[in-house]
This record gives structure tokens, C-alpha cells and sequence, in this order.
């Protein structure tokens, strides 16, 4: 049988089909990889076009102004934080992390499917920026943060001292000393008191992951003294974690010696008191 | 019940094992004492095999952990990750880290073999401890820890505590992120101790935390001291057991002074070789399928970092969740203080420990039974004491669950404080209604001879010429077809008729049948 295979193969023409199919395939993987990742370069900006914000001033009245108030200065229902000096790190934060618009005031912002399409929280977020030139009050905010690039030669020391990129490995020490007493030292979440939940990085993009810092969504604070280059080498990590090579196997959740005490036992001790069950006899 | 097949196909491995024996005798004249060795006779009750389940562990920690000593430098000298050959984990390159780290990194990425060596090291000694724990309960609840055997129950104990110490110093050795902080916590409980604790860290650590002598001591101690005394206690509690004879639940035609069972060849060492190829094949199937412990994603460590979820190996988890449950108070009294770790890291498991090691005296005490025993107990004969297991065991699941607490409020969407609150209560109520339900549980189960989950074992069943079925020895009252007709004179225990040369399954006639 698999003598005729191969008489087949070295029949050039059946593998014509596949070739064309292959091609086009590579052909559309290309195109669709391009545009996307330009699509995504400009979705980072914040636009400051008139129809973009006048668009998100109507949405915003839709589904935000009852508890924030008619121009973001908050206090209306609860807690509900003033808008006006967050900037567009925080509206696109929380709303492409699905953690606004919440169902009751007093629910916890935690992640879910974002409520709003890209379009529309691109207007969000432009008028969430200009929020200070339209009131007249309070500072802007940060701005949504471009993340630099990694720099070419990660595997060397060389990459060290390469200007204007970023290397996994800055980001892998600032994130276990600045991340990963809370987000774990693999980003995959844990608990804090008084039922606050910190989530799992292994959903969050790249963006998302650059703007946490800036914007301090509660209980994480606000990380000032990080740099915009550190910013960036901590998202290049946690995204680098996303596809990190894994060598060893299944990753049982990447939550430590809990996950792999259950699996010890259940799956491995229990195997072999059933083997010795098989093997001895039975009283 | 053997039949003229059997019998010669019996014969005829004896002649094999024979002819092996004069091939020894020849040369060195032990051939006494190999046939009185081969011909011992073993009971094969499953339960009595989960012992072995860990000294196979044992050996495949022996030759992976000699395969991993290569490669690994106990050294905490800094060095900066650099690699110019072979794989390199990018993410490390150019950080500052122990030469024991690095080695680890190295022997996971670079090392032929070395991962899996690695992770087969590990699933081997969660697996070991697991066994380790199944064994000492199984000696417990059926008290073969009487006499004449509390020394092997000592020694046992002794054993389980150097184990789990040497699960910990490897566990430390990586040097990275989960390994320092577990060190940080043990440097925390040692300086606790009152009075002397200040300078015992001192001394264990060559000084301040972290230091850089450290790891070279644990080195020493996983690689030689730990191992050297985990062979010897393991060689006597073996040598205690060979001389003392293996004990057995009871059943038709056992007694306090003979053993039924296989004899060690060929049966016996067919089964316990099956079972030790069986427990490499697991640990390495494992090692080669499921990650443990990717010590480069947890990075070097250093005294400023710290990961959430930090957990020790389950085997000593209940000490890590006392410490957790343990209310926060402080002790002083003539101008010194007794610091808070102290109390559920060291004095907590250490009167337990010691219930435990005074446990057959203490038993002694309880049933007024001084004389030895080499029968076991069947659990539900002696409520109290299974009571007192079960409790042991709820304890120590609770403790074990509480040092996973993080986690478990994470998965199960209650608040931090909510859990400890539950499991401080469960930790205390759980063991005393653990207690209450096996001991009506026993007397109940003692009442009605029931096995819970199997059909009424011993006595023997006698067919009378007319076609009618009868039991003698056996109290059960169940339904009369829980026992097959065709078990027929072989009587409910070893159920399949005869299995080989040096098993003995034939039955004792009794003394008066009955009517």
C-alpha cells in the first residue's frame, strides 16, 4: 500500500492540486497578516477627528453619562470616578477589556467580552481625550500607549545596549518584580482580600497589557515610576508568555505545585494503586 | 486442588531455580541461603504492594537524581546567562542568576535527556510520598503496628520524615523564584524557635538570607547525607520485615504463626517486578507528557521578588497550611517573645509527630493488649483507632487544602478571607466529625459483617450430597447470592482455584460441620 502511495506521488500530476491550493493559501495568510497588523497600528492612535468624538459624545450619553456624569465629572451613582483627566488609556482599557459598561453600579469592573464594537470605542476614546479641551477643567491623562518594538538580537547580549527597542528579558525581571506578586510569575491570576479577583494575562493584547500600568484599574495601582520603554518590554513579555516555548509537556494550568500535586496523585499514584490492585490479590 | 499439569509444570521451575542455585553454589556456596531466600513466602494482599509502589519511586529518584547530579553545579556564584551554543531560553539572556540556576536552565535546554530526567525526578518523588502516605495509613488502620513490630513503625516514621526533607532540599536546589521563597519561609520557622532560633539560621545558612553558602549545603545534604540515611533506615525497615515475616488480614486457615501466600520466585518477583516496571512506566510517561515546575519561566530568584501562588510540593503542604490558618497572635512572657511561626511550623507538627511515634504504646494502653500480633485487624474491629486515623487524615487534608487557599478561593469565587475562615473551622470540626461518622461507621459495619463495597469475605462453604450449601465461619446474614455456588469447597477468600506451586489456597476441613 505504501509502495502505490509513493508510485503516486512520483505521478507529478496529483500533486498539482495541492501546490495551487498551498499557494493560495500562503497568498492569503500573507494578505490577511498584513492588513491586520496595519489595521492594528492605527487603531493605537487616538483620533482627534470632530466626527469621531461628536460620535462617541452620542454613546457616551447612551451608556455612560448615567453614573459618570454629563461630561465625565463622575459622582453621579456610587463611586462612579470623574472622566475627565483618565485619558484614552483608561476608556480604551476598560472598554476593549469588556470591564465597562457594567450591568449595576455596584458590580466589580472585572474582564468580560467588550460590549462595544472597535469602531465605536475608537469614538469613545476620542472623546474620552478630549474631554479636558471641551470642559475646560482638569489635566489630560495618558494618551493610548504605542508599545516599542523587540529589539533583532534577543538571543545575545548585544541586544542590551541596542537603542529605541525593548528585550524579553528587561521585560521578564520588571514583570517578577513589578507583576508577578500578584499576576503570578507565569501572568496566570490569582486572589487578593476582600474577594478581589486578579486576573489571568493570558487574554489580554498587547495594548491592554501596556495601558494596565498607566491607568491602575483598582486595586492595581498606578505605576508611575515605570518608564514608557519599560512599559513596553513588560507587554512584549506577557505576550511572549502567550507563545513562549514550552517544553515538557502539557502546562497544567501553569499555577504551580497545587496543579501538580493533583496530577501526581490522581494521575499518577491512583494509576499504580489500581495496577497493584490489578497485581495483588483482593482480600 | 492442583492438578498433575500444574504439579509438573511447577516441578519444572523448581528444577530451573534449582539448577540456578547449584550455579551459585558452585562458586560460592550460598546456595541455603539463596533457596531459603527464593522459597520465602509472601502474602499478596493488594494493599501490601502500595509499599512498593514507593521504594520503586525510590529507585527511579536514585538513577535520574545520579543522571541530573552530573550536569548540576551547587554553587550560588552570580553569573550572567549568555549562552553562545545550544538553546537558549531568551528571555533570561543577560540576567544576573545563581551557577545553580543556570545548571538548572542548562540541564533543561541543553542537556540530552536532561528534561525529562528532570521532570521524571520530580513526578517520581510526589509519587513516592504519595505512596509513603497510603502505606503508613494502610499499617495504621489495620494495626500492623503492634507488637513485635513498633520499631518498624518508628522507622517508618523516620523514614517518611527524611523523605519529605529531601523532597524539600531538592525542591530548594533550582534556585529559582519558588525555591527561594520557600527557603525565606523555612529561614522564617527556624528563627522562630525561642532562644536559639537567631542562631541556628545563623549557622544552617552560613549567615544572613540568602547568603551564598546555602546551596552547597543542601547540595551536600540531598545528594549524600539525606539519601545515605533514606538507604540504611529503608534497608533495616526491610531486614526488620524479612525477619519478622510479613503480616496478613485474616482468613480461612490463617493463623498467628504461618504465612499463606507466593513464594518470592518465581510469583512473588514476577508481580513485584511487574509492579516496579509499571511505576517507571507512569513516572515516565508522565515526566515526558505533563510539565512540572518550569523553574525559567519562574526565573532566577532574588530576595525582592516574589510570585503569587507560591506553593510547596503537596507532601508538605499541611505544614505550609497551618502556617496559613494559624490566627495571628503573639506569645511573651519574661521579656521574650515567642514569634508566630513557631507555633504551627514547628511545635504543631512536632506533638503530632510525637502522638505518632508513641502511637503503639499508646495503643497498648487503649486496648489492654501487651502480646504480640501478627494477624491484622480489620479496621472496623477497632473503632476508636479508625476513628482517630480518620480524623489524622481529614487534619491533614484540610491542612494540605489551606496551602493551596489562593487557589482554591480563585476557582471557586469566594473571597480569600472566606476560605481561611472555612477551612480554620473544617480544620477543627472536620476531624471530630470524622471521628464520630467512622466510628458508628465501624460498629455498625462490625454489627453486620458487611464489606461496604465487596461481597462478605472468610468462612468456608460446604456443599451437602443432597445439592444444599451451607457456611461455616463466616457470620455475614446478607442475601445468599452474594457468594457464587461454583466457589464450591475453595471457600469466598481467594475465590479462582488454585494459582501455582506455593500458593495455598486449600481449605481447612472444619473441625465439626455444623449439622
Amino acid at each position: 500500500m505504501i509502495m502505490r502511495l509513493l508510485k503516486n506521488l512520483r505521478n507529478r500530476r496529483v500533486l498539482i492540486g495541492p501546490f495551487i491550493l498551498f499557494g493560495l493559501a500562503l497568498v492569503a495568510f500573507s494578505v490577511l497578516t498584513l492588513t491586520q497588523s496595519t489595521a492594528k497600528a492605527q487603531e493605537a492612535l487616538v483620533s482627534t477627528n470632530p466626527n469621531d468624538i461628536a460620535a462617541g459624545a452620542v454613546l457616551y450619553s447612551e451608556h455612560c453619562q448615567s453614573c459618570h456624569g454629563y461630561q465625565g465629572e463622575g459622582g453621579v451613582v456610587g463611586g462612579a470616578p470623574a472622566l475627565v483627566d483618565k485619558g484614552a488609556a483608561a476608556a480604551n482599557f476598560y472598554l476593549t477589556t469588556g470591564r465597562m459598561p457594567l450591568n449595576a453600579a455596584n458590580n466589580e469592573a472585572i474582564r468580560h467580552h467588550a460590549f462595544f464594537n472597535p469602531a465605536q470605542i475608537r469614538e469613545l476614546d476620542a472623546y474620552i481625550n478630549a474631554l479636558p479641551q471641551i470642559t475646560g477643567i482638569g489635566g489630560s491623562g495618558p494618551t493610548i500607549p504605542s508599545v516599542e518594538p523587540l529589539c533583532a538580537n534577543q538571543g545575545t547580549l548585544a541586544a542590551q545596549s541596542e537603542k529605541g527597542c525593548v528585550t524579553l528579558s528587561e521585560g521578564q525581571q520588571l514583570f517578577s518584580i513589578n507583576c508577578a506578586q500578584c499576576h503570578q510569575a507565569a501572568g496566570s491570576g490569582n486572589i487578593l482580600s476582600n474577594g478581589n479577583v486578579i486576573p489571568s494575562l493570558n487574554n489580554a493584547n498587547i495594548t491592554q497589557v501596556a495601558e494596565a500600568p498607566l491607568v491602575g484599574p483598582k486595586p492595581m495601582p498606578i505605576f508611575t515610576e515605570l518608564s514608557h520603554a519599560q512599559i513596553s518590554a513588560i507587554a512584549q513579555y506577557v505576550i511572549y508568555l502567550h507563545h513562549a516555548p514550552n517544553p515538557g509537556g502539557f502546562a497544567i494550568g501553569r499555577i504551580g505545585p497545587v496543579a501538580e500535586g493533583f496530577v501526581a496523585i490522581l494521575g499518577g499514584f491512583c494509576l499504580l494503586w489500581f495496577a497493584a490492585r490489578m497485581i495483588g490479590n483482593r482480600g | 486442588m492442583s492438578t498433575t499439569e500444574e504439579r509438573m509444570s511447577a516441578q519444572k521451575r523448581m528444577r530451573l531455580a534449582r539448577s540456578g542455585t547449584d550455579t551459585v553454589d558452585e562458586r560460592l556456596g550460598s546456595s541455603k541461603f539463596l533457596t531459603s531466600v527464593l522459597d520465602k513466602i509472601f502474602p499478596d494482599h493488594w494493599s501490601f504492594m502500595v509499599g512498593e509502589i514507593a521504594m520503586d519511586s525510590l529507585i527511579v529518584l536514585i538513577i535520574t537524581g545520579i543522571y541530573l547530579a552530573l550536569f548540576y553545579v551547587p554553587s550560588s556564584k552570580e553569573v550572567v546567562y549568555a549562552p553562545t551554543s545550544g538553546h537558549v531560553y531568551i528571555p533570561l539572556v543577560g540576567q544576573r542568576m545563581s551557577e545553580a540556576y543556570q545548571s538548572v536552565i542548562n540541564i533543561s535546554f541543553n542537556v540530552r535527556f536532561g528534561l525529562i530526567m528532570r521532570q521524571a525526578h520530580h513526578w517520581a518523588a510526589l509519587i513516592f510520598l504519595a505512596a509513603v502516605f497510603f502505606h503508613m495509613a494502610r499499617i495504621f488502620f489495620t494495626g500492623a503496628f503492634r507488637k513485635p513490630r513498633e520499631m518498624n513503625w518508628i522507622i517508618g516514621l523516620l523514614l517518611w520524615q527524611i523523605v519529605a526533607l529531601e523532597g524539600f532540599t531538592g525542591y530548594s536546589l533550582p534556585d529559582d523564584l519558588l525555591s527561594g521563597t520557600g527557603l525565606r519561609v523555612i529561614y522564617s520557622i527556624v528563627e522562630s524557635i525561642p532562644f536559639v532560633g537567631t542562631w541556628l539560621v545563623y549557622a544552617l545558612w552560613g549567615g544572613r538570607f540568602p547568603g551564598t553558602s546555602l546551596i552547597p549545603r543542601l547540595f551536600v545534604v540531598h545528594e549524600f547525607l539525606f539519601p545515605l540515611l533514606i538507604i540504611g533506615l529503608l534497608t533495616a525497615h526491610l531486614m526488620i520485615l524479612w525477619h519478622q515475616k510479613h503480616t496478613d488480614f485474616p482468613g480461612p486457615g490463617k493463623t498467628e504463626t504461618n504465612i499463606r501466600g507466593s513464594r518470592i520466585w518465581p510469583q512473588y518477583a514476577l508481580k513485584a517486578g511487574g509492579l516496579m516496571m509499571l511505576v517507571a512506566a507512569v513516572i515516565f510517561l508522565l515526566a515526558g507528557f505533563v510539565q512540572i515546575n518550569p523553574v525559567w519561566i519562574y526565573g532566577p530568584y532574588h530576595p525582592y521578588t516574589i510570585s503569587a501562588g507560591a506553593q510547596p510540593d503537596w507532601y508538605l503542604g499541611w505544614q505550609d497550611g497551618a502556617v496559613r490558618l494559624w490566627p495571628h497572635f503573639e506569645f511573651r512572657s519574661f521579656g521574650h517573645e515567642i514569634a508566630n511561626p513557631f507555633f504551627p511550623g514547628l511545635l504543631m507538627p512536632g506533638i503530632l509527630l510525637n502522638i505518632m511515634f508513641a502511637w503503639p504504646w499508646i495503643d497498648k494502653k487503649i486496648y489492654k493488649d501487651y502480646g504480640p500480633h501478627n494477624l491484622l485487624d480489620r479496621p472496623r474491629d477497632k473503632p476508636f483507632r479508625t476513628g482517630v486515623g480518620v480524623a489524622a487524615v481529614v487534619f491533614f487534608v484540610v491542612l494540605t487544602m489551606a496551602s493551596g487557599s489562593d487557589i482554591l478561593a480563585n476557582n471557586l469565587h469566594v473571597s480569600y478571607e472566606a476560605i481561611i475562615v472555612i477551612l480554620d473551622y473544617l480544620a477543627v470540626l472536620g476531624p471530630l466529625a470524622g471521628f464520630v461518622i467512622a466510628y458508628k461507621a465501624c460498629q455498625r459495619l462490625s454489627q453486620t459483617d458487611f464489606h461496604p463495597i465487596q461481597r462478605p469475605v472468610g468462612g468456608v462453604i460446604y456443599r451437602t450430597p443432597d445439592g444444599g450449601y451451607h457456611t461455616v465461619g463466616d457470620v455475614h446474614h446478607g442475601p445468599s447470592h452474594d457468594v457464587p455456588a461454583d466457589a464450591g469447597a475453595n471457600g469466598g477468600h481467594n475465590g479462582t482455584a488454585s494459582h501455582a506451586e506455593g500458593h495455598v489456597d486449600e481449605t481447612v476441613p472444619a473441625p465439626t460441620a455444623g449439622d
